[in-house]
């Protein structure tokens, strides 16, 4: 079948090309010598006299910036530079994060609080956000007691990796770790908030201080004979 | 531009800082928490809505989302920004190195077509303007 339609058209391919053996895209020799200007057009049309030479084009425009050129010192970036290839960066997010309390260095995927989610799957906005009136606050009455077993995995402080110090001067002072459950502080006036937070380092240092001295004086005391106080080897059975 | 995101970062500070409060008074309630734990709700609500307020002052922020991708994996996003200045400078050499390679040969091949066709190439020369 399709030999025989093969066969038809046969009769009607022409044996040879109109303009004759030559191809009108092909250049050719130009042996009168005229073809001595190359005219382009485009977004810049432009005449360039390419003497002898075909397909001549214009050389691109001299740029000031390219590939050749140091990007990070054009652009300014050299401190940034410097600043992320000097020192070896931790990899973990909680010390990019310090001051936030929880763990937060596992997969999101673990618990769906990935912000990859949050994009995938917006989350409804455009609603006016209002106090809560006191009938909706009524939902929010609790039982008075410890929370069950199973929900307690979130109040977990992450495991802090103990550092041999060399110095034992400064064994004590560190800050709370990330995570640790420091009293309450009302964060509801953004001034205050703010002022603690700033001065929260030296405050902290100084608190810490105070009370582990508060605590070795009631320790003397208790374990002074005065105080019937027990040796290191003296525990009460149960 | 720097001031807003410090304002927002403070806002969701305080909130986070909210949250974990109230986390406290839930995980061993007491009766007379009540109180204070409905006064913690009510902050959180004017907490969403200063960070709503703050929106309008970064919506010009652009982020990528690969960003994202480091923190859902528990990673610092600095390393982010530290891969991307690595990436680029390793592109920017590698261009560098392809640009200074092309004109050492073009500059080499002008030396041999010379020599080879060294009316052609003066011609070439003067039309270029003696690169």
């Amino acid at each position: 079948m399709m030999s025989d339609q093969f066969r038809k058209v046969e009769p009607y391919s022409p044996k040879s090309s109109p303009r004759g053996g030559r191809s009108p895209v092909v250049s050719r020799q130009d042996s009168s010598g005229t073809l001595k200007t190359t005219i382009s057009l485009g977004k810049n049309p432009s005449i360039v006299h390419s003497g002898p030479f075909y397909l001549m084009k214009e050389p691109p425009a001299e740029c000031e910036q390219t590939g050749a050129t140091n990007l990070m010192a054009y652009h300014g970036l050299e401190h940034s530079y410097s600043k992320f290839n000097g020192k070896k960066l931790k990899e973990s997010l909680s010390s990019f994060l310090p001051n936030l309390p929880g763990i937060m260095d596992g997969p999101g995927q673990e618990d769906n609080s990935t912000l990859g989610s949050v994009i995938a799957k917006r989350p409804i906005g455009g609603k006016e956000l209002l106090p809560l009136s006191s009938a909706q606050l009524a939902g929010f009455r609790l039982h008075p007691g410890p929370l069950p077993e199973q929900y307690r995995y979130v109040s977990a402080t992450p495991p802090k990796k103990h550092k041999p110090n060399k110095h034992k001067k400064h064994k004590h002072k560190d800050g709370a770790p990330p995570g640790q459950d420091t009293p309450l502080q009302d964060s509801s006036n953004p001034d205050t908030y703010e002022k603690k937070h700033k001065k929260q380092k030296r405050h902290e240092d100084d608190k810490e201080r105070k009370k582990r001295k508060k605590e070795k004086k009631r320790k003397k005391q208790k374990h002074s004979p005065e105080h019937g106080g027990l040796t290191p080897n003296q525990h009460p059975v149960p | 531009m720097s001031a807003s995101l410090e304002n927002l970062e403070t806002q969701l500070e305080m909130f986070i800082e909210n949250v974990r409060q109230i986390r406290i008074i839930v995980s061993d309630f007491q009766p007379q928490g009540q109180s204070v734990l409905n006064q913690k709700i009510q902050s959180l609500v004017t907490g969403l809505q200063e960070v709503d307020k703050l929106k309008s002052q970064v919506h010009d922020i652009l982020v990528p989302t690969e960003v994202f991708d480091y923190i859902d994996q528990g990673r610092n996003p600095q390393l982010y920004t530290k891969d991307c200045i690595d990436k680029a400078l390793a592109k920017n050499e590698e261009v560098k190195g392809k640009i200074d390679s092309y004109k050492r040969f073009k500059s080499h091949l002008l030396t041999e077509l010379s020599k080879t066709f060294p009316n052609e190439i003066a011609k070439y020369k003067a039309i270029r303007g003696g690169e």
